[in-house]
């Protein structure tokens, strides 16, 4: 029927939104060197400060931005120990995940059950109309907008601006960089953060927009999908959003299965597919990857830099 | 990260010295919060010390937590030892809880119980090896990152095990509990007498001791050691890596599932809500903190598990929320990271410079 | 916009850069001690020593990169404090680093804005004509050659308008005719009115080119500015503070049988290009053979396909012993020979392979640790300590004496003395002829007078293919100019 069909994009496209802000996000930093595995628990933090700002103000925009601070001081965390002291990257992504569930889940406690504001959903005029198309991309609420804007903007500043270059050359070869005057600490100190703020928008749309409230654990694994879009992406922002779309799309199916009260597929495997899923998208990027010979992680990701020998 | 076999002196100094520089970065965020919240940070601290250390049922409370924590904390610390990254290990436990459970209940209910339990201890491992040997062979075969399949199939795994006592494994007469029927006692880890303290203690204590020695007086250990050392190396002294990398992770995914199969017939002898309570991921912390050390990892165990018995202290007494214990072994994490980055230990680009010479 | 003019009238009898007093140490090593330097604009000022003499050091200094614990640098007459890479840059001094700081991943025109805001490939193209320096802008670093990054490392310095270049060994990795090309654009570049300082520990190279010279000895400047026309003899005596070493003296070969025979063999790099095509030779018992070559023409490829670490794309091996019956000393002695964070008894161990048993016999590789240290008089060592504290030299012998021990038909050896001091050098040379008698040995190196020095028969190894063989005769001088022929791919004048 091509009215569910419609429905299901509109909440494929809906259901994309977190994982694709977190994703860029995580992209950037990685393209600077910096793998940052915390970024579940920046979600998480980001996604708590944002509905308690907003159920204080009542202004979704103030509380989105509560939401991206939060996630980006996350972020200054572990940007400190693995940019400033040259800790092991994976060692303090997974403390900050940990740190990020434990602080959220302590400090929402209050929280939960409160109501917030939420982003309405804003139809531009006009294209709201176009057949298909109409509802699944023009009737969001404004933080889906803003995240597909976002997509060929990071895209353009990696590939065509000074900046991005600077960025690109950290991440593949930073004693090179360093000797030609990138400032290689500030850069990725700087992408790290700029990686926060994004998962903490990332988890402010999810209680503020996607599922409105807050829950302990509530993004239930969407960091580290997003994490892995970014290596199915293979660093590359617009397929990044590929891979955010596929698994916003598995995700309006299960709605769709569930609100039919079809048995086609048991419930229980429709709430594991996504990760299940996102683990065979993994295999598919690195068997396409070997055959194209392209898909490089960041040649110095994860090793921390130092001048002095 | 430079961790891994030192000598024994520097082992000792060093561990020492990152050790209490973690606990004391770790009591100055919690007194931090604590003050936050408005609590004296004195109180709290002695409090939570009364709570975990001054009583026998605290001290038997310790130990529950401390037998898991060891056996998940020497998976992760294993692993790394070679440069793997098991952050599967909540998945890994959940599998062998689901194994053991599954075995002691529906496959060999009536067997005696010299038969029963240590058949059902073995397959609790085998569940948690099976689970593991899926991010190894995936990174043997197709080069994906262990760090993300193994975590990503801990919600597959959480959601497996729901599903089961949720549907096919729910007790008949359970009041419509989501839970499966109580084990038959046969498979029950025996206890320390007047506490809830079990076997599983034991067995990780005993696999810790082994594996410090198989480490570093077997052929096997010493492989492991080289290929975490220096990749390089392993390769040109002719050491089959992926081979090596099956057989660790089924390793750590078996001592996981020992932690699982501890918690559900030991402790809770069924499986029911609240079972993954993130000791696969204190087991990072575990691991961390011991300095992938064998002995280490059990010292930093009861030092986790300490905090958080103590929090639950603070719950009863101030009223605070017990998960304050989660944040606090974060920090603990962090003040570790924060010992080893001022002792500079975090390696630089060395090879470069090492290569440049004079 | 790189402001490409050549420097306004410079006055050249005040010193561009100058240091006085310069003192560097790593914990005990002092790296460099009371260093005083004088770079004049118009002039190649060359700097000698031989490998761990401080050459290095004092450049990453003078670079930014490293910070002197004690002694002043000026530039153009001013004291700067705290020279980073950016300030250094910034007051127009430039570095050509041996191992090249460039991006491979990225292209010609990116390396070159990353360096310089505002670079465009039109200004590439002239100022690359303009002192000769061709290359492509847009083609990727990683697939130019060692001579071409050479020439993008140079624009990348003039771009940014440094008037004082920097050039760590630049002729190291380079063929014959690439040197010959690189003097000529330092010809122009000094014209120019920019001041060059040049080090290299090749004497040979200095006299057609260099102005004045100083010379470097374990950290100390053991002579300053002496006309670049000495006498080489009396450098090297001031390079090594002794006679030029002899070689150790060398029995007429008594080949046994054949070890190991290889028959048109070719193979690929890790990026699957070809490496070396259709390599022939035999090998005997009591024999050693140098493959010589500059680095990066397929030696390392050769040697991986031959220890059986990588396979190759065709051609045959015949060895006479068991699969992997072979003592191999790897040129990485850091992160492949060895492991760092092992003791030396442990690391005695990481070749003896799965064949001994389950448990370590930690008792014999104490006892191997313990024979070699004493064995080649490493002080500071016991078999307890760990292989990262020992200097390289030390680690050499040391890895060397584990595979030597093995006693297997076969010894490949791969650059075993790159980056020694002369002592360790000797020591590690007199093995290797001590161990001639016990099996058949090749030795990949790039240092003729090793290859000369140890080697009964030397092939050249030049773009992947043997381009020569010759018997080594001792005392005969041609033959280094033969090799050297060779080497730089002119063309097959040797005589066998």
């Amino acid at each position: 029927m091509p009215g569910d069909l419609a429905i299901v994009a509109q909440i494929a496209v809906k259901s994309s939104v977190a994982v694709l802000f977190a994703a860029l996000g995580e992209l950037v930093a990685e393209k600077s060197g910096v793998l940052n595995l915390g970024v579940e628990g920046m979600m998480l933090v980001g996604a708590l400060a944002g509905f308690a700002v907003g159920a204080q103000t009542q202004d979704p925009v103030l509380a989105a931005g509560a939401g991206m601070a939060a996630g980006g001081a996350m972020a200054m965390i572990h940007a400190a120990f693995t940019v400033g002291l040259g800790a092991d990257q994976v060692v303090s992504g997974l403390s900050l995940t940990i740190l990020g569930a434990g602080l959220s889940g302590f400090l929402g406690r209050p929280l939960v059950n409160a109501s917030g504001p939420v982003f309405e959903t804003l139809a531009l005029p006009g294209l709201k109309d176009l057949p298909f198309l109409g509802p699944a991309l023009f009737s969001q609420n404004v933080l889906v907008y803003l995240a597909f804007l976002l997509t060929p903007l990071i895209w353009f500043a990696l590939l065509r601006t000074r900046l991005g270059l600077m960025i690109r050359a950290s991440g593949e070869d930073a004693i090179s960089a360093d000797a030609s005057g990138v400032p290689v600490r500030a850069i990725r100190f700087g992408c790290t953060v700029f990686g926060g703020l994004l998962a903490g928008l990332g988890g402010s749309y999810l209680s503020l927009a996607y599922t409105p409230g807050w829950k302990e654990g509530m993004t239930a694994g969407q960091g580290w999908i997003a994490i892995a879009m970014v290596v199915f992406s293979t660093w590359n922002p617009l397929l990044a959003l590929a891979g955010a779309l596929m698994f916003g799309w598995l995700t309006a199916l299960q709605f769709y299965f569930q609100a039919t009260g079809s048995e086609l597929i048991p419930p229980s495997v429709l709430r594991m597919l996504p990760y299940v899923l996102t683990i065979a998208v993994l295999v598919l990027a690195n068997r396409t990857g070997m055959l194209k010979g392209r898909a490089k992680a960041p040649a110095n990701l994860g090793l921390p830099f130092s001048r002095e020998p | 990260m430079s961790l891994g076999s030192r000598g024994r002196t520097a082992f000792a100094s060093g561990a020492v010295l990152s050790t209490s520089l973690a606990l004391f970065f770790a009591l100055a965020v919690g007194a931090i919060m604590f003050a936050c919240l408005g609590a004296d940070p004195l109180r709290a601290y002695a409090v939570m010390a009364r709570g975990a250390l001054c009583s026998g049922y605290a001290l038997g409370e310790l130990l529950v937590k401390a037998a898991p924590l060891i056996l998940t904390g020497l998976a992760v610390a294993l692993a790394r030892t070679m440069l793997l990254w098991n952050i599967g290990c909540e998945g890994q436990f959940v599998m062998g809880a689901t194994a053991s459970a599954g075995f002691a209940l529906y496959l060999a209910p009536d067997w005696p119980a010299a038969a029963l339990l240590p058949a059902t201890v073995l397959v609790g491992a085998a569940g948690g090896a099976l689970w593991a040997l899926i991010p190894a062979g995936l990174k043997n075969r197709f080069r994906v990152s262990e760090i993300l399949s193994s975590l990503l199939l801990n919600y597959v795994a959480i959601l497996y095990m729901e599903h089961l006592y949720y549907g096919p494994w729910r007790n008949p007469q359970g009041f419509g509990f989501p839970g499966t029927a109580t084990l038959p006692q046969a498979a029950w880890l025996p206890t320390l007498p007047g506490s809830r303290a079990h076997l599983g203690l034991v067995l990780g204590l005993g696999l810790a001791a082994a594996l410090f020695v198989a480490l570093r007086r077997t052929r096997w250990g010493y492989e492991v050691r080289v290929m975490g050392l220096a990749p390089k190396a392993a390769a040109y002294a002719g050491m089959n890596l992926p081979r090596q990398t099956l057989t660790v992770m089924a390793l750590s995914g078996a001592l996981a599932g020992l932690a699982g199969m501890g918690e559900v017939c030991g402790v809770q002898h069924l499986l029911q809500d609240g079972l993954a309570q993130g000791y696969g991921y204190q087991g990072i912390i575990a691991a961390f903190l011991g300095r992938l050390n064998p002995l280490g990892v059990v010292l930093a165990a009861l030092l986790l598990a300490a905090v958080m018995v103590g929090g639950q202290g603070l719950q009863v007494e101030l009223g605070l929320p017990s998960s304050i214990s989660v944040i606090l072994t974060a920090a603990l994490l962090f003040g570790f990271l924060a010992a080893e980055g001022l002792k500079g230990l975090g390696p630089a680009l060395k090879t470069r410079a090492a290569q440049g010479g004079g | 916009m790189p402001r490409s003019r050549p420097p306004q009238a410079p006055d050249r009898t005040r010193p561009v850069l100058s240091c006085r007093g310069v003192s560097k140490a790593f914990g005990e090593v002092r790296a460099n001690q009371d260093i005083d330097l004088d770079l004049y604009p118009g002039r190649v000022h060359a700097l000698v020593g031989e490998n761990g003499a401080g050459k290095s050091t004092l450049l990453s200094i003078l670079s930014g990169r490293l910070r002197p614990d004690s002694g002043r640098i000026e530039i153009r007459g001013r004291a700067v404090r705290q020279l980073s890479p950016a300030r250094a840059m910034a007051a127009g001094l430039g570095m050509v680093h041996q191992r090249f700081m460039l991006v491979d991943s990225l292209s010609v025109a990116e390396n070159l804005a990353l360096g310089a805001k505002g670079v465009r490939s039109p200004d590439i193209r002239r100022l690359a004509k303009r002192y000769g320096l061709d290359v492509d802008p847009d083609r990727m670093v990683l697939d130019l050659s060692m001579g071409e990054r050479q020439r993008v490392e140079i624009l990348k310095i003039l771009c940014r308008d440094a008037e004082t270049l920097f050039l760590d060994e630049p002729t190291s990795v380079l063929t014959e005719p690439e040197i010959r090309s690189l003097f000529r654009v330092l010809d122009r570049l000094r014209a120019d009115g920019r001041a060059i300082l040049f080090v290299t520990h090749k004497l040979a190279e200095i006299s057609g080119l260099a102005d004045e010279v100083s010379v470097l000895r374990r950290g100390r400047m053991a002579a300053r500015n002496l006309p670049a026309d000495r006498d080489p003899r009396d450098l090297a005596r001031l390079m090594f503070g002794r006679d030029t070493a002899k070689a150790p003296e060398r029995q007429p070969p008594s080949p046994g049988r054949v070890v190991i025979e290889v028959e048109s063999l070719s193979g690929r790099d890790s990026h699957g290009r070809e490496a070396f095509r259709d390599v022939s030779f035999d090998l005997r018992k009591g024999e050693i053979l140098a493959l010589l070559g500059v680095a990066g023409n397929g030696q390392a490829e050769l040697v991986q396909c031959l220890t059986g670490l990588a396979r190759p794309a065709s051609g045959r091996i015949r060895f006479a012993g068991r699969a992997g019956d072979l003592a191999y000393v790897p040129e990485d002695r850091y992160l492949t020979g060895s492991v760092a964070d092992m003791t030396l008894a442990e690391n005695m161990l990481l070749t003896s392979g799965p064949g001994s048993g389950r448990l370590l016999d930690l008792g014999r590789a104490r006892r191997m640790a313990q024979q070699a240290i004493d064995e080649y008089g490493i002080s500071d060592a016991h078999p307890e300590t760990r292989a990262r504290e020992l200097s390289g030299g030390n680690l050499q012998k040391l890895v060397l004496a584990r595979e030597l021990a093995r006693e297997t038909p076969l010894v490949v050896l791969e650059q075993p003395t790159q980056g020694l001091d002369l002592r360790s050098s000797l020591q590690v040379r007199s093995a290797i002829a001590g161990h001639r008698e016990a099996s058949a040995v090749l030795l990949v190196t790039g240092d003729t007078a090793e290859a000369l020095g140890l080697a009964d028969r030397v092939a050249v190894m030049f773009r992947g293919r043997i381009s020569g063989t010759l018997e080594a005769v001792r005392g005969d001088p041609g033959q280094a100019e033969t090799l050297g022929r060779l080497m730089a791919g002119l063309g097959p004048e040797a005589q066998a």
